[in-house]
């Protein structure tokens, strides 16, 4: 079953690689709103994640001919609109490090009835967080990326991914808590 | 993962909360890819075609010479052969048609009359032969000029021998007549 997922759109894939727009069209109709937001989580602007899923896109169809199903075409243009992303934050010097764990007093406490949270208040708790820890809460919860992808994303190791994931995770359990 | 995570994922739809401008987007990216159609860069400005392009032609131009050269030297060699082998036979028949000729000049049965009959005869054919000798040195391969030749020599001996065989049937009608009387 996986490897039929990997093939997803394939034929439309097959077609983009050969320049038919149509095709390429239909690709973008159907991943433009994921990317679009995956962009917007990211960058928190409307201008800026427009331009990211725009160069992303133009970058993807220009590159399809590097695409050889190992993964979906939806994860590989996502892994492109992640990086745009990472890099247009890395040009604005926004820093994507996390704070240290003293400037937060985090604590160890378990945070009880998790399955009754309001899911909008995650999303507000999240926006109160240094940038930093967005983008691992991010690549972590909502992209569902490992420690290893944020590691190869963020350009640090998988052992600081794990470290940073769990203090802004309990920062963000604080801040729901809190609300 | 725990509760607070396994929530996160199971809801994560519900943060994909923004719609993207479809059509203002899908403008500029088709602007972007009509303005960077692939490169097409000509097969000689690659450096490499250019060198390859370059032997091929030496190579090709090597083959020709070789060719040329191979085909002087063939035909040169079939001419040496050719010539080597017409010499033989017109030195054949030239000794040949020499000493009959000389047979008919010496025999003392022929009237003078006849023998230039005859001679002139041989002068037409030597004539003949000189202009198939000439054809021949143009166009050595030409096997109707060899044939030609051949046939002059042919010719020649044929009106040799047939007036050998006039003189010795008039000479065996005069020894008859000597045996009738």
């Amino acid at each position: 079953m996986k490897t039929n997922i990997r093939f997803t759109h394939q034929e439309l894939v097959e077609k983009s690689k050969l320049g038919d727009r149509n095709s390429q069209f239909l690709l973008y109709e159907h991943y433009v709103d994921a990317m679009y937001n995956v962009s917007m989580r990211m960058l928190c602007s409307k201008e800026d994640a427009e331009d990211t899923v725009q160069d992303s896109f133009v970058e993807a169809f220009k590159n399809l001919g590097n695409f050889r199903y190992e993964s979906t075409f939806g994860s590989w243009l996502k892994r492109i609109v992640i990086n745009k992303s990472i890099n247009h934050l890395k040009l604005k010097r926004i820093p994507l490090e996390p704070m240290e764990d003293h400037e937060y007093h985090l604590t160890e406490e378990p945070i009880e009835n998790v399955e009754d949270l309001d899911i909008e208040k995650v999303k507000r708790g999240i926006k109160k967080l240094p940038p930093g820890y967005q983008q691992i809460i991010h690549l972590y919860l909502i992209e569902g990326y490992d420690h290893e992808e944020i590691g190869e994303v963020l350009g640090i190791s998988q052992s600081t991914s794990k470290s940073q994931y769990h203090r802004a995770k309990k920062k963000l359990l604080e801040i729901i808590k809190e609300m | 993962m725990d509760y607070f995570e396994k929530h996160i994922r199971d809801n994560k739809a519900l943060f994909d909360e923004h719609k993207a401008d479809r059509a203002k987007m899908w403008s500029k990216i088709e602007l972007e890819l009509s303005n960077t159609e692939p490169k097409v860069v000509p097969l000689w400005k690659s450096p490499i075609l250019r060198v390859a392009a370059s032997v091929v032609l030496l190579l090709l131009l090597s083959f020709l010479i070789g060719i040329t050269v191979y085909d002087s030297q063939q035909p040169g060699g079939q001419s040496n052969m050719v010539s080597q082998e017409l010499m033989d036979i017109d030195m054949h028949y030239s000794n040949l048609v020499q000493h009959q000729v000389q047979l008919v000049k010496d025999h003392p049965d022929l009237s003078r009359e006849d023998k230039e009959e005859f001679l002139s005869f041989m002068d037409e054919l030597d004539e003949e032969y000189e202009v198939l000798k000439l054809e021949m040195q143009k166009n050595l391969s030409n096997e109707r000029v060899l044939e030609a030749i051949i046939g002059n020599y042919k010719k020649r001996i044929e009106l040799i021998e047939n007036l050998l065989r006039q003189i010795n049937d008039s000479k065996m009608i005069n020894d008859d007549y000597g045996y009738t009387l």
